[in-house]
């Protein structure tokens, strides 16, 4: 996969993330590292600055000095018992009197886990350091973040990502449009390895790559399919419209999240008069909320469905 | 009797050994055992033929007498009961060679049957028989190792019948429909073969009760199977429930019927829209079953199942008290829940795409969970569009032959891929 081929090697290689890189940095030059979080969106570099910062360390043999775990995998407290302790404990050999743990997705560590972890970062600290990997670090307990370097990462800038994939087009020979770019960056909103991935996936399409190719690959609803939708429902139908959502679920595994933030966008690009506009986002954030509290996003949406139907026929009735 | 009338079961009964569903290895072992009485009594005089219901013990017997032109004399448990009746029984086996110079062979099916005082002494007249026998004996039993069996079994080579995979089971059901002359969607098959777990027989009583007569046979007719004697049942909690006056009388309804709750919720889901026509009507009750939804949600967070009585609530009471505009009009058809065939097929899905996302995860240092959610579709167009990409990719990925095939999402682009790996 080309966002392997692609991951940066070395800390100078990362895009972006200049103040975090520079901080790795001197963790490298002082031969030293505190425990830290990683903390923010997917795809913008997180895992790869754990990896870098332990090649620049530790060099090409780094793989023996680091451990991977994935909390989403393992997270109960048996892994933190055993795997973790087993790792951390053992000194390791060479100039580094440290190993490095990375916790990728730490934020899926169940409560018990973490609280197990407090204990082990700090008994094992001589001979292991950990890096915690989250999306938000909010999800870990406050005696963790105290003791570890809080670092946090955020989308890369649109120059650095549309540079970075223009890069990789160039050395792949692909045909990279600019609408194409555009979308890229509208469907993965700056995540970067989404981003490569939806770019490998267009190029195994062999055709030019524009906004159509990426929509209609990006797991992603179509921005006109979205808008009729939300046309079909206020026009009255709503089992037509529950179908189209059904479609763009399964057919083409959009998550309900994702849709309902195109929704919420769609809703301002509409027709509708400017008051029902607060309305319906107002609609679309209390689905949203449920969506977060719920079980089931197709029931979610369709609720919501309904209430742009009802919507419509208000608006029909008023005029 | 009409042919429409006959049995599938019996009507569609292998004839030879070769079209005995599954099974092949013990079948050879079996026949290897009826041959080597071509060269005197071997050390075994009987075969015990044992496993589950409806997989094709008997038919194996009859089919292999048809082979080899044997005369089967078959006993089972309704004929025979008693020791005398056995003893009787046994001359019949005191010689291999038949009056019409045929040879012959000794069925003593349903031996399982062989229970209680009725029955006294019918273990041990068995034995007898088998001990002396002339020609060759096969018992049928669903399991031998009933201790009353347990005498009996050192006089006999005991060969174990196994459930056949669904793709067996599906083979055979494709004959079916072949001569029948039905067409059946693939789909439709697999569910029939998958459910009936190895049980060849109730698979094509099944396949009968939804085909006979028909023409074509959709997955949609076939999924009433699992539910088919509830149906009417859930027909008359749904009326109940969509055209209650009362909260009561609502959630009166799921208590007067054992109906599957999450069952329930996606039959009340999918024809709530068709009944009740009004827009303020369908958004509230859509709104109420949103809410059960997510107290659905609350339950699983929290586990605990106190909460269920809200679900209960939104989901009848709330929908019922959504009628406000609508008018009751006429005769609406209740639809089976369109998601249950979607949920019915996801299960297996669900987990080709973890153990694709475990493959994922030790390349691109992700979880298993998020590779098979953000990365696995990514693939999937890779896998459908581009043999190359794809073959160079499953080498890295160290994937078998299933996962890709899954990912191409057909055997012959699976096909192209799997030839630039070799």
């Amino acid at each position: 996969m080309w966002a392997e081929k692609y991951r940066p090697k070395t800390l100078d290689g990362m895009v972006d993330q200049k103040e975090i890189v520079e901080r790795l940095r001197s963790f490298v030059k002082s031969r030293n590292v505190s425990h830290c979080i990683f903390a923010g969106p997917p795809g913008t570099g997180k895992t790869t600055a754990a990896l870098c910062l332990a090649r620049d360390l530790y060099g090409d043999a780094y793989r023996g000095h680091i451990m991977e775990l994935n909390a989403s995998d393992e997270r109960g407290i048996n892994v933190v018992r055993e795997t973790v302790k087993t790792f951390a404990r053992v000194r390791s050999i060479g100039e580094i009197p440290f190993k490095i743990m990375v916790l990728d997705e730490s934020d899926n560590m169940t409560s018990d886990a973490q609280q197990a972890l407090r204990r082990t970062m700090e008994r094992y600290t001589e001979t292991c350091r950990f890096i915690l990997i989250a999306n938000y670090s909010g999800k870990i307990i406050e005696p963790i973040q105290s003791r570890c370097a809080p670092f946090r990462f955020t989308y890369l800038p649109r120059k650095d990502h549309d540079q970075h994939l223009r890069l990789i087009a160039e050395k792949e020979n692909l045909n990279l449009l600019d609408d194409g770019l555009d979308a890229i960056f509208e469907v993965c909103g700056g995540d970067l390895r989404r981003a490569i991935n939806t770019l490998q996936a267009a190029a195994s399409l062999n055709r030019p790559i524009d906004a159509k190719v990426i929509y209609s690959i990006a797991g992603r609803a179509h921005p006109a399919d979205v808008r009729k939708m939300i046309e079909t429902a206020m026009g009255g139908n709503f089992l037509e419209a529950r179908k189209q959502l059904r479609d763009m679920i399964q057919k083409y595994g959009v998550a309900g999240s994702d849709i309902i933030r195109q929704i919420h966008t769609e809703i301002f690009r509409s027709t509708v008069p400017e008051p029902w506009k607060l309305k319906l986002a107002d609609i679309a954030g209390e689905i949203d909320y449920r969506l977060v509290e719920g079980a089931d996003e197709e029931v979610q949406l369709s609720a919501l469905l309904a209430r742009l139907v009802e919507a419509g026929y208000e608006l029909r009735e008023t005029r | 009797m009409r042919d429409v009338c006959a049995a599938w079961t019996l009507k569609h009964k292998p004839k030879s050994l070769r079209d005995v569903v599954g099974n092949k290895e013990t079948i050879r072992k079996f026949v290897d055992w009826v041959k080597s009485w071509e060269g005197g009594i071997p050390k075994n005089r009987a075969a015990f033929l044992y496993g589950p219901p409806g997989i094709g013990k008997t038919v194996t017997v009859e089919a292999l007498a048809n082979d080899f032109h044997m005369e089967l004399v078959e006993k089972n448990a309704s004929d025979y009961r008693t020791e005398e009746a056995i003893k009787r029984f046994a001359g019949l086996a005191s010689q291999y060679g038949s009056l019409f110079g045929g040879k012959r062979i000794i069925l003593l099916d349903e031996l399982d049957g062989l229970t209680g005082t009725a029955d006294k002494g019918g273990v041990k007249a068995t034995i007898e028989i088998v001990k002396t026998a002339q020609c060759p004996v096969v018992l049928i039993a669903n399991n031998a190792y009933n201790p009353r069996f347990s005498t009996l079994r050192n006089y006999c080579i005991l060969i174990e019948f196994k459930k056949p995979p669904a793709g067996e089971v599906m083979k055979h059901l494709k004959r079916i429909c072949l001569r029948e002359g039905i067409q059946v969607e693939e789909d439709a098959l697999k569910f029939i073969a998958r459910r009936s777990e190895g049980d060849v027989r109730s698979a094509v009583n099944d396949f009968q009760a939804l085909a006979q007569g028909k023409k074509k046979l959709t997955y949609d007719d076939v999924l009433w199977l699992g539910y088919r004697d509830r149906q009417e049942t859930i027909f008359a909690v749904l009326r109940m429930i969509i055209y209650s006056k009362t909260c009561e009388g609502a959630k009166r309804a799921v208590r007067m019927a054992d109906v599957d709750l999450d069952m329930l919720f996606q039959w009340i889901y999918e024809n709530v829209p068709a009944h009740l026509t009004d827009p303020h009507d369908l958004a509230s009750a859509m709104d109420a079953l949103s809410m059960a939804d997510v107290y659905r949600g609350r339950i699983r967070r929290t586990r605990d199942w106190s909460f269920m009585r809200y679900i209960i609530d939104f989901m009848t009471a709330g929908v019922a008290m959504a009628r406000v505009n609508t008018k009751p009009s006429g005769w609406i058809p209740f639809k089976f829940p369109q998601r249950i065939r979607m949920l019915s097929r996801s299960k297996a899905e669900r987990a080709m795409q973890l153990s694709i996302g475990y493959k994922i995860k030790r390349k691109c240092h992700v979880s298993a969970v998020r590779a098979s959610k953000d990365i696995l579709p990514y693939l999937r167009i890779i896998f459908k569009n581009n043999a190359d990409m794809a073959a160079g990719l499953a080498k890295w990925l160290d994937l078998d032959l299933r996962m890709v095939e899954y990912l191409a999402g057909s055997k012959k682009k699976s096909k192209d891929i799997i030839e630039l790996l070799s």
